[in-house]
């Protein structure tokens, strides 16, 4: 965690403050949803409360807390109680593991009395090295709060809801998996940092000996991957509960699936962990296959010797690049949240069976050609 | 201070107290939590242990499908309320459990004699790297490693063939 | 007898006894035919937890593969264990482990 004082406190209130921008950005996200989708659907959507209608979560918000918290007769009081944090929990931990942008290097300073040596700061909630299949194994615990929101409110409808939710969590895991594993072969780390630096520069590879490069192209997973990039978002619609896979929480068929028992703020805290999921997905899609933080054309250096001229050199300017870079990373993931919607809001919801059968039968054989097909390149381009 | 011993003994603690919750909880499903607790502790053992792809692993699979499994089959079968959890019968129970604690301490004895005979200098080297187990596992073991794969089918397509209902899942053998 | 500052080998193995023991009492003692399952799950895990003690003793990674190959086969036979109890739930409607003993014809 860090070597003195300073090093941990500082780790621990990132670790904070990374988890409470997850939280703080699902309001962002349903003001998005809802004017993207009224805009969608050729209608206005809530415009009165705050400019442009951006404060009204803050007013869903209150009146969810003003609600009356009821628990139904026959249900297990401390499973429903802790099903909405236990579904909020896996998002939150994959979140940690995501880096958002350059680590920030600061100096040597003087403060109190005491000189505080050089430090890193990576911009993520922890580093891990095992990055990628740790986010999948905390991720597959997320079927965890649709089965105990399902049993313990002792409702039919919400137990058939909370297995069929469960049944498709744990088919598309499997799609999830698999889809990666040709990005993995071609970077051979699951390490995320290292995977960010190796999408750096122009777009170049060798191939049977020859090199080959592509000024104008960004280096990003996408040029390398492009099916596994499409299966690996189609599985997280999938994992995150979103359209066209809504049959969980299907509203009118199901009332509400799993969910229907809950009101007022256990339900917002299932919504916080179905948009930290699709945060989740948007930002691991950003790490593989879009390059991350990076921005094409621009590098590091670059960008802070740019502040530099500014500001001077030392701590601040890195604390400002590492921002920029941030931004850029915001941005990729603004685009993708904003696919997320737009698909929502277009396709109709699929069937039961034919959302299983899309799953084992098309994903996974899909899956398996990719990383098949990966290989022999792989085979004959590295000559291995 | 070494951190390594509290965090050893923290999730050493929890394993067994959820291990326990495990055979003594009298409702199945809080039996099945508790066994996914188990899982998700011992995931953070093998993680002390420098092992974290099966770490990860043991958390993808057992955590996150085989206990899932158990407890969608709980769901279904709908057993809230077991009229008897555990046999009867307290005198056979308790030779059970006298013949157990006699192998257990049989084969505690050796590990704590392990326990004051040598240091932790074996955890300060740096653990294994996944690309070894990698590449053990596809030289050395790979005829186990096939044999598991057709393994695995096979069990697939049994465990298909036993659960399926004739004539759909309404039907009622009779 | 417990020494607290010094984690050896033999603290893992005396957990990994302790959790086998617990799986053990389980299996010979619950009527459920579930957590009889569940308890042979927590006995494999045991193992696991051993094999990779041992391989982290010896720096040899065989331990870890060994592990990988328990565990596909305990979840292998964790999903034939509960097809069985679904089945013999069909007929007689529950699962105590008595019902399993009318093996006929």
């Amino acid at each position: 965690m860090g070597k003195d004082i300073f090093e941990v406190g500082i780790n621990l209130a990132k670790v904070a403050v990374i988890f409470l921008m997850m939280i703080q950005a699902v309001p962002l996200l349903v003001w998005l949803e809802r004017r993207g989708s009224a805009f969608i659907q050729n209608r206005l959507g809530p415009n009165r409360v705050g400019p442009l209608g951006l404060l009204q979560l803050l007013a869903d918000a209150v009146k969810f807390i003003f609600k009356e918290q009821f628990i139904p007769g026959n249900a297990a009081k401390f499973l429903f109680l802790a099903a909405p944090v236990v579904a909020l929990i896996p998002a939150a931990l994959a979140f940690t593991a995501i880096p958002l942008s350059i680590p920030i290097q600061v100096e040597a300073f003087e403060m109190l009395g005491k000189s505080w040596g050089p430090y890193t700061f990576q911009f993520q909630g922890v580093k891990m090295d095992s990055g990628i299949i740790y986010i999948l194994a905390v991720s597959s615990l997320g079927a965890y709060g649709l089965l105990l929101a399902g049993w313990a409110s002792a409702n039919k409808y919400s137990l058939m809801g909370a297995l069929r939710a469960s049944a498709q969590m744990i088919s598309y895991e499997l799609g999830l998996g698999l889809s990666i594993v040709g990005i993995l072969m071609i970077y051979g780390t699951f390490d995320l940092n290292a995977m960010i630096d190796m999408q750096k520069g122009p777009l170049q590879f060798s191939f049977l000996g020859s090199e080959y490069v592509i000024p104008f192209l960004p280096n990003w997973g996408i040029f390398y991957q492009p099916l596994g990039a499409l299966l690996f978002f189609i599985c997280n619609f999938a994992e995150s509960n979103r359209l066209p896979f809504d049959l969980p929480e299907s509203e009118g068929e199901l009332v509400a699936g799993f969910h229907t028992e809950y009101g007022g703020f256990k339900m917002l805290m299932f919504f916080m962990g179905e948009y930290g999921h699709m945060m989740v997905g948007a930002g691991l899609v950003t790490t593989f296959y879009l390059g991350g933080y990076l921005i094409p054309g621009l590098t590091e250096d670059t960008v802070r010797t740019l502040i530099a001229t500014e500001v001077g050199a030392g701590t601040v300017a890195n604390l400002l690049t590492a921002l920029v870079f941030h931004v850029s990373f915001i941005v990729k993931l603004a685009l993708l949240l904003w696919i997320f919607i737009w698909v929502r809001w277009t396709l109709p919801r699929f069937r039961y069976d034919t959302l299983m059968n899309l799953g084992w039968k098309t994903l996974l054989p899909w899956t398996l050609a990719n990383a098949a097909i990966t290989a022999i390149v792989l085979y004959f381009a590295r000559g291995i | 201070m070494d951190i390594y011993p509290i965090v050893f003994h923290f999730f050493a603690a929890l394993v067994t107290i959820s291990a326990l919750g495990v055979v003594l909880m009298p409702s199945p499903i809080y039996s099945a939590l508790c066994l996914a607790l188990t899982m998700l502790f011992l995931s953070g053992l093998f993680f002390i242990l420098d092992a974290q792809f099966l770490a990860a692993v043991q958390l993808m699979v057992y955590a996150g499908a085989v206990v899932v499994l158990f407890v969608m089959v709980l769901m279904l079968f709908d057993l809230r309320n077991e009229n008897q959890p555990f046999s009867g019968n307290w005198r056979v129970n308790l030779s059970k459990l006298g013949v157990i604690a006699l192998g257990f301490i049989l084969i505690a004895l050796p590990c704590t004699y392990l326990m004051k005979a040598s240091n932790s200098e074996w955890l300060q080297s740096r653990g294994l790297e996944t690309k070894k187990l990698a590449e053990l596992l596809f030289s050395k073991h790979i005829f186990a490693f096939e044999v598991v794969g057709a393994l695995l089918t096979v069990v697939l397509i049994g465990a298909i063939a036993l659960a399926k209902a004739k004539g759909g899942t309404h039907a009622r053998t009779e | 007898m417990l020494e607290l500052s010094n984690i050896t080998l033999g603290h893992f193995i005396l957990l990994s006894c302790v959790l086998f023991t617990i799986g053990m009492v389980g299996v010979l003692v619950r009527r459920n035919v579930i957590v009889i399952l569940m308890s042979i799950e927590l006995m494999l895990n045991a193992v696991n937890l051993a094999f990779v003690a041992f391989s982290r003793h010896h720096n040899l990674a065989d331990g870890q593969v060994i592990v990988f190959f328990v565990m596909a086969i305990a979840a292998a036979e964790a999903a034939i264990g509960l097809a069985i109890a679904i089945s013999v739930f069909r007929k007689f409607n529950g699962v105590e482990i008595r019902l399993f003993e009318n093996l006929k014809g």
